[in-house]
């Protein structure tokens, strides 16, 4: 189970390409029925795909924080985006867990990602997550 | 598309409504594009064993529909700066999400807006919204 021991550990995600075809399988998933409104776009929350998850991804295979994804709730998000991203960008994404709290039975796991895109070094996204376990240790 | 002006942004000024309804279809698409293939989203016996009351949509899912409705007023989604929010109920598949934004600042060329959505069965399902859009001067 994650405790405070784990606060600052940092996983990171190198070249992750920001691939046409699945910005936009994101942005007609979000689109649903509907149009998609700018097709060659990257949705600004395609940061789920270059940044969130790929990070997300080490942490839940950390066997030293043992996070059980079965009692895994996404409490709440925030994005930043102080540069476009383009199709076809290279990012490196990185993240850090910032605050472990334990309270009412509940784990809250708190992290900060970032992107990165090398061939010019601008930030293209900072983002928070709140992780909650339903599942706390005794 | 173009940014919107400044002086054409006024404190009080609102984000067109957007609806739209999210069956189990939009949601499974969302877990093969996003590679988020947890259970609660397209398992409905598995969501149903841990006390929800059927498959729910992925947060991230429901945010973008939230980013559409604040980038259509934007003038372009490269306008949007910023979008937080918590996730404070789930959306059940098949429910309709309603997405709302209203002005609250406008300071040195960047809207601040109030954000949230609920669902047409009364949930408030993103609270805590915020987003920031760039303007033109």
């Amino acid at each position: 189970m994650p405790d405070q021991s784990h606060v600052g550990r940092r996983y990171s995600a190198p070249g992750q390409r920001v691939a046409p075809e699945a910005a936009r399988a994101v942005a007609s998933a979000i689109a649903g029925s509907d149009p998609i409104r700018e097709p060659d776009v990257v949705p600004p929350t395609y940061a789920a795909v270059y940044c969130l998850g790929p990070t997300l991804a080490l942490l839940f295979n950390d066997p030293e924080v043992g996070i059980d994804l079965a009692g895994l709730i996404h409490g709440d998000q925030s994005f930043e985006w102080p540069e476009p991203v383009h199709p076809g960008d290279i990012v490196d994404a990185s993240a850090e867990i910032t605050s472990i709290d334990i309270k009412r039975g509940m784990t809250f796991v708190r992290l900060a990602m970032e992107a990165v895109r090398p061939a010019d070094n601008a930030v293209v996204c900072r983002a928070t997550s709140l992780m909650i376990l339903r599942t706390a240790a005794a | 598309m173009t940014a919107l002006t400044a002086s054409a942004v006024s404190v009080g000024d609102t984000v067109t409504p957007l609806s739209r309804t999210v069956s189990q279809a939009q949601i499974n698409a969302y877990a093969d594009a996003s590679g988020d293939h947890n259970p609660i989203h397209v398992d409905e016996a598995f969501a149903l064993s841990v006390g929800l009351p059927s498959t729910i949509a992925h947060g991230l899912l429901e945010m973008g529909i939230v980013a559409d409705a604040i980038a259509a007023w934007a003038g372009g989604s490269a306008n949007v700066q910023s979008l937080s929010c918590r996730f404070s109920k789930p959306l059940r598949a098949g429910d309709t999400i309603i997405c709302t934004g209203t002005v609250v600042a406008v300071d040195d060329g960047v809207a601040t807006l109030e954000v949230g959505a609920s669902s047409d069965r009364g949930d408030r399902v993103l609270t805590n919204g915020r987003a920031t859009v760039r303007l033109t001067p």
